[in-house]
């Protein structure tokens, strides 16, 4: 459903990604890890269709279009959804208006109709329940004196309301503590489905645990350097991520 | 077209304007022409007096502006008007309209007239209150309307009169408003412990070029209380300039919500004066300027008595070629001990070519009291927009709700329902207009 070919971004004059491969089947769960500063936030950015970023080579295909043409908003209506490492605060614009403004432009542009506040008031309660959030929220600006877990969780209730079809979760774990990581975690595997597709950006192993991936890759330099199973991210805690880039040099 | 030979000069047509509609001499008229004479003396402000240094008032001097001569046919509640229950007072091209106006009872306590009205029943008494009720510092425009006014308003509350409903003023310029001019005055006096609400909005129908001058000048006796709600929505091709002015007595209270949507060139004047220990006085601004406007906003408070405290917070969004203009002077005088001052300006910019000045001014005379300002110039959050589109929101969505949050601070603070719905959708429309022919 998502294949990303040869893409090279630059930021600024500076390239991050060079070259970058990958292909994500439907419904699988993707790791991607990686040392700091190896381009794993501008993938996920650029994917989700983040200004200030450059493609100057390569190509995405999502469900057959071509991602990188799309405007931000037309991607997520596509299905594309992204949690951010570092939710915004936007005070004075409601929450829940928010959240009713975008699920129902994803409806419209799906040919559905508008849900009515009835509906989508009930609808919303039962997500805020499984991400044990309280009423109060709802009516708060949105992510609006949040604390970092809070606004984690409301990245994953967003998701769980907007039913994307490709989630990218850019360091969800960051900031959070153990209790906090396991609500969000829970709230990520309770979307698992064949219908939707997660492809996590993250530093630590530390998620993995909560979350089970079906596949890991490890990003470094810009590009995708190796590939395997859960069991890849073991080792890499284990052995850090110098080995994989000695690898891929003698390789 | 004007009417006058164009080698006279600005100050001469209105003298000739005057000479013509003022011919007696009664005690009035002597007040009119003394204030006439201080004008004409002084002449327009210009860009080289301090106060007038962003707003240049050649296009408003060039042009001739006739006072109204006849009520203008206008007879029922006009699209754009708040809707209302309560004591509404409608003046049309600067005139009292007695079919527009309600006629139901006044509130217990309350008395109000129409000014005009007064002055045909009792001359005497009714310049001896206008004289009585006159701006601590004058303006050349309160002067300009001393000299014109043709009506306006008197309220006067009794002590302890407390009434809850707003008192809606609206002046309206009909169809036949070009090239006319009209300088309303407002007169509210608020005895001991009393307290009422004003609605006072201006409003034209667009493309027409008329000038308003209004005056609003207030006094609040010992615990008197006063929401003041402004909203100037004139014509694109008007000219407005307004001046609020209070005095406030001990322990009084005086809260302004200014919200300035219209005209082609805009000044508003507010000048309140903390005479009396504890007095407070609160002010909330929204001006946005598109197009090719120029919104002018100067405040002034002065704090002249010890325990006084003022609280001010203006936004301004401009777009296109917008202008808009935020002076904001708080002057603490030496025995004012143990004041509090508080003024915030945030600025949106949303084109390229929009501009604001704001400017604090702090004359600091006493030395136990706290006053913080801040004022910031700034553009839409990208961030956040990017945000609000991985939303699924559009462009042009996440676009005004980001102004619309920008500018909410003005609507959370109206407590008066209907006022707060009016005021919303006019926002809204306002702010999701914005942005969609950038130019």
């Amino acid at each position: 459903m998502l294949k990303i070919t040869n893409l090279h971004v630059r930021v600024g004059e500076k390239p991050v990604l060079k070259g970058l491969n990958l292909e994500v089947a439907g419904g699988e769960v993707h790791a991607i890890m990686g040392p700091n500063g190896s381009g794993k936030s501008t993938l996920v950015q650029v994917l989700a269709g983040r200004d200030g970023y450059e493609v100057t080579e390569g190509s995405v295909e999502y469900r057959g279009r071509d991602l990188l043409a799309l405007a931000p908003e037309e991607r997520a209506r596509e299905g594309v959804f992204l949690a951010f490492q570092y939710p915004v605060e936007i005070p004075g614009v409601n929450n829940v208006y928010l959240l009713k403004a975008g699920l129902n432009a994803i409806r419209k542009h799906r040919g559905q109709s508008e849900l009515d506040a009835f509906d989508f008031l009930t609808l919303v309660r039962e997500k805020m329940k499984l991400m044990q959030m309280d009423e109060s929220f709802l009516n708060r600006g949105v992510n609006e004196g949040f604390s970092g877990g809070e606004k984690k969780r409301n990245e994953i209730l967003q998701m769980a309301v907007l039913e994307p079809a490709l989630a990218l979760l850019d360091e969800t774990d960051s900031g959070l503590d153990i209790d906090a990581l396991r609500v969000v975690a829970n709230g990520v595997n309770s979307l698992r489905s064949p219908e939707r597709t997660i492809v996590m950006v993250t530093h630590y192993q530390r998620l993995l645990d909560y979350i089970e991936p079906d596949h890991v890759h490890v990003l470094s330099e810009g590009r995708i350097l190796k590939s395997g199973d859960k069991s890849l991210a073991l080792e890499l805690e284990k052995r850090g991520y110098d080995w994989v880039k000695q690898e891929a040099t003698a390789a | 077209m004007s009417a006058v030979a164009p080698k006279i000069s600005a100050l001469e047509r209105y003298r000739a304007a005057f000479e013509a509609r003022w011919p007696q001499s009664d005690p009035l008229t002597r007040l009119r022409r003394a204030a006439l004479e201080e004008f004409i003396e002084q002449g327009f402000p210009t860009q080289r007096q301090e106060a007038w240094k962003y707003t240049n008032l050649r296009r408003l001097e060039s042009r001739s502006f006739e006072p109204s001569t006849a009520p203008a046919a206008i007879d029922a509640a006009q699209e754009g008007w708040i809707a209302h229950g309560g004591a509404r007072i409608v003046f049309v091209d600067g005139r009292w309209s007695a079919a527009l106006s309600s006629s139901s009872v006044q509130p217990p306590g309350v008395t109000m007239l129409p000014l005009g009205q007064w002055f045909r029943r009792d001359p005497e008494q009714a310049a001896a209150f206008v004289e009585s009720l006159a701006p601590k510092r004058s303006t050349a425009f309160e002067r300009l309307n001393m000299a014109f006014f043709e009506d306006g308003a008197v309220i006067q509350l009794a002590e302890g009169a407390r009434t809850d409903e707003p008192i809606y003023i609206v002046h309206h310029w009909s169809a036949q408003a070009a090239g006319r001019m009209a300088h309303p005055r407002l007169l509210l006096r608020a005895a001991r412990g009393s307290r009422c609400t004003l609605i006072e909005q201006h409003l034209g129908p667009a493309d027409l070029e008329y000038f308003t001058n209004a005056a609003t000048i207030v006094e609040l006796e010992a615990g008197a209380e006063l929401r003041h709600y402004r909203l100037q929505q004139e014509s694109t091709r008007s000219f407005h300039i307004g001046l609020s002015s209070a005095r406030l007595q001990a322990d009084s209270r005086y809260f302004l919500h200014d919200v300035a949507l219209g005209a082609s060139l805009a000044r508003h004047d507010v000048a309140a004066v903390l005479e009396g220990r504890g007095a407070h006085v609160e002010l909330q601004g929204l001006f946005a300027p598109e197009g090719s406007q120029h919104m002018d906003v100067h405040t002034h408070i002065d704090h002249a008595a010890p325990c006084t405290t003022s609280a001010e917070d203006y936004r301004g969004v401009a777009d296109g070629r917008g202008r808009g203009i935020f002076n904001g002077k708080i002057a603490v005088h030496p025995d004012a001990q143990k004041t509090d001052a508080r003024q915030s300006s945030r600025n949106l910019l949303l084109s390229p070519t929009a501009e604001i000045d704001a400017r604090p001014e702090l004359e600091i005379y006493a030395n136990d009291v706290k006053c913080s300002h801040g004022a910031t110039i700034g553009q839409l959050d990208e961030t956040a927009l990017f945000y609000l589109r991985s939303r699924a929101l559009s462009q042009e969505q996440a676009r005004a709700l980001l102004i619309r949050a920008f500018a909410e601070s003005v609507l959370t603070s109206i407590d008066h329902e209907p006022l707060r719905t009016y005021l919303e959708h006019r926002l809204e429309a306002r702010f999701s207009a914005s942005g969609e022919n950038p130019s």
